[in-house]
């Protein structure tokens, strides 16, 4: 690979620049890059790789299909159909530029806990290949990189006393848990990754980003064991080569899934797709609204229930309702979270529901509030649940996709089992009451929102029959090939996906850094 | 000025004797028909929330009426007794979405069967 310098005095001083970000519309058709490592998407996974090799020897080329800002042409190339369940068009829930989806995310941060790592019996394609001590020793940067302040997180209980009780809950499934949310410092609340680290990315002598460059085909040499060399097309109608020693995919769990079916031209079913299992088991938080009303006796919920609150060291949390490790293992049900909303007002039959109780109980309700719960639920993994090619193509000649979504009756039943045992922690506690808001699917789905947290596409597992990456996030039988981001998630909790996908990225990091050297 | 403290007595003894019976006899409180199962119901302080509730209650126990309900009481202890160890033994009762102990629901359930 030519150096930076001489990347610069052959390209950059001759054709115009992004405020010293390459811009691929701006460079000579034909032109052939030579990096160390090509990262193909600019949010937070390519990001994050790419401030983990800054400073490095490696030379390291970032992939950005978009500019710095949001441009209707790029994103309408995320356009797809879709089949079953409704489900949230492919090009609104995900932005393409720099950045990529931390544009608009919500900040939400919480580790994924242990036994979201763990094979279970009750849970069909469960589990990762390591546990999650794996990653722990990523959470730290991680968290200084998305901007989450001090580390936490459950620790919050005993930090709140001050601003109120937990809501008293008997022995059982459920318990108080934490959040804790991205910020920044000049007040841009949650941290855009672009923004926030354009100017450490430009700085950094080895990093080249390069802008309005899609990857088009992952070409791979005659035996398909390596990555020969990627295509990039602009929207301008150029056309250049990038033959890369490494690639690291971190498009996204729908276009990481989407360039790898398409590049077929060696693998007719798909670069790393030998399984069939490219694209399948997709996967998100559903978090249908008004799941459940909550009552508590004294009326009094701590506000950190319902709203942010800002500890003395800096870190703005948010308390949930989480089911313990022991209860998902013993019930078979899988991660959720449940948050408490806003006042409602009880109807009649809730207010004989209530005053029946409460004297029975021995409690006074007099001065009883009733509150909605949101949720977020974790989906069981199905491999019905999947993007494939349609006939459809892009503006660049690229096939879109087709999403298949899914979520079965047990996804909602497992849920609802889980706020069941609130209910009956509450009342064993003597503290509250609950009420489950649906009861048929076609009410569940009326409800339903998403998270729009794209997951599992090519998940990871050792056994290359059952997964699509390995336990360093190779993709199985290519040699160069890596995919970043959640897309390599088998199961994933109730725990929303940036952080954690930063603390993995970076563990990949460190193991390019061996294997590049 | 011992008379006035006479007089005083009188009456405060008189309200003391008034209330003391309303309080007994239920005077100022809701009046119910008798029923076979007052031995039961007579725990319930407001019978027309329970009712109401209870109506929702039955709709979960097909085939049941109040001689069953009353047969399934009757020797297990006190409504506040059963109220308060159910939930702790899992014994709960989702009714039009509430989830109660099972003592309340069956409770409410004869509240509205009678």
């Amino acid at each position: 690979m030519p150096s930076r310098a001489a990347l610069k005095s052959a390209v950059v001083n001759r054709y115009p620049l992004l405020s010293s970000l390459l811009d691929a519309r701006a460079l000579p058709q034909g032109t052939v890059l030579t990096p160390d490592l090509a990262i193909i998407g600019g949010g937070p996974a390519g990001i994050s790789l790419a401030l983990a090799l800054a400073g490095g020897g490696q030379k390291v080329l970032l992939l950005e299909s978009g500019g710095l800002g949001f441009e209707p042409p790029t994103q309408k190339l995320y356009q797809g159909s879709e089949t079953g369940v409704s489900y949230v068009p492919l090009d609104s829930g995900r932005l393409r530029y720099l950045g990529g989806s931390t544009n608009h995310w919500g900040g939400w941060c919480r580790p994924l806990d242990e036994i979201d790592f763990e094979s279970r019996d009750g849970v069909p394609h469960s589990g990762w290949p390591f546990a999650r001590k794996e990653i722990e020793p990523y959470f730290a940067r991680a968290q200084a990189l998305v901007e989450a302040g001090p580390w936490v997180y459950d620790a919050a209980d005993l930090a709140v006393s001050d601003s109120g009780p937990l809501i008293r809950l008997g022995d059982g499934g459920l318990y108080t848990s934490w959040f804790q949310f991205s910020k920044t410092k000049d007040g841009i609340l949650p941290t855009h990754f672009g923004q926030r680290y354009r100017g450490d990315l430009t700085r950094a002598a080895n990093i080249t980003p390069l802008l309005n460059a899609n990857v088009t085909a992952i070409m791979l040499s005659a035996d398909a064991a390596r990555v020969d060399h990627l295509d990039i097309a602009t929207l301008s109608g150029n056309r250049l080569t990038v033959k890369p020693r490494f690639t690291v995919l971190a498009a996204g769990a729908i276009e990481s899934a989407r360039l790898m079916l398409a590049s077929n031209d060696v693998m007719k079913t798909g670069v790393g797709n030998g399984s069939d299992l490219v694209g399948r088991f997709f996967a998100d938080h559903p978090i249908p609204r008004n799941v459940a009303t909550l009552v508590l006796f004294d009326g009094r919920c701590a506000p950190f229930y319902a709203n942010f609150l800002t500890l003395a060291n800096g870190a703005v949390m948010r308390a949930v309702l989480s089911p313990k490790a022991e209860f998902l293992r013993r019930k078979s049900v899988v991660g959720s979270l449940t948050t408490v909303e806003n006042e409602v007002k009880p109807d009649p039959l809730a207010t004989a529901a209530i005053l029946t109780t409460a004297e029975a109980l021995g409690v006074d309700a007099a001065h009883a509030k009733a509150f909605s719960l949101g949720c977020g639920m974790e989906l069981l993994p199905d491999p019905d649940r999947r993007l494939t090619l349609s006939g459809e193509r892009d503006g660049l000649g690229m096939p879109r996709l087709n999403l298949n979504m899914t979520i079965a009756d047990d996804d909602f039943a497992r849920f609802r089992a889980t706020l069941a045992e609130l209910g009956r922690q509450l009342l064993a506690a003597k503290s509250g009451m609950i009420h489950l808001s649906y009861n048929t699917r076609a009410e569940w789905l009326k409800a339903m929102d998403w998270g729009n947290h794209h997951m599992g596409t090519t998940r990871m597992q050792a056994d290359p029959k059952k997964g699509v990456v390995d336990s360093d996030s190779k993709v199985h039988g290519v040699g160069n090939l890596y995919v970043a981001g959640s897309s390599v998630f088998p199961t994933y909790g109730s725990s929303n996906p940036t952080m954690n996908l930063v603390a993995l990225t970076l563990r990949l990091g460190d193991h390019l850094k061996k294997v590049m050297a | 000025m011992r008379r006035r403290g006479l007089l005083g007595g009188i009456v405060a003894a008189a309200f003391v004797a008034v209330g003391g019976a309303a309080w007994k006899f239920h005077l100022f409180g809701p009046h119910y028909r008798p029923t076979p199962y007052d031995d039961l119901l007579n725990q319930i302080t407001d019978r027309a929330p329970a009712s109401l509730f209870g109506q929702e209650a039955l709709k979960t126990m097909p085939g049941i009426n109040a001689a069953d309900l009353a047969r399934s009481l009757r020797g297990r202890g006190p409504l506040a007794a059963l109220a308060e160890s159910d939930p702790v033994q899992g014994r709960v009762r989702e009714v039009a979405g509430w989830v109660v102990p099972e003592a309340v629901a069956r409770y409410a359930a004869l509240a509205a069967a009678v």
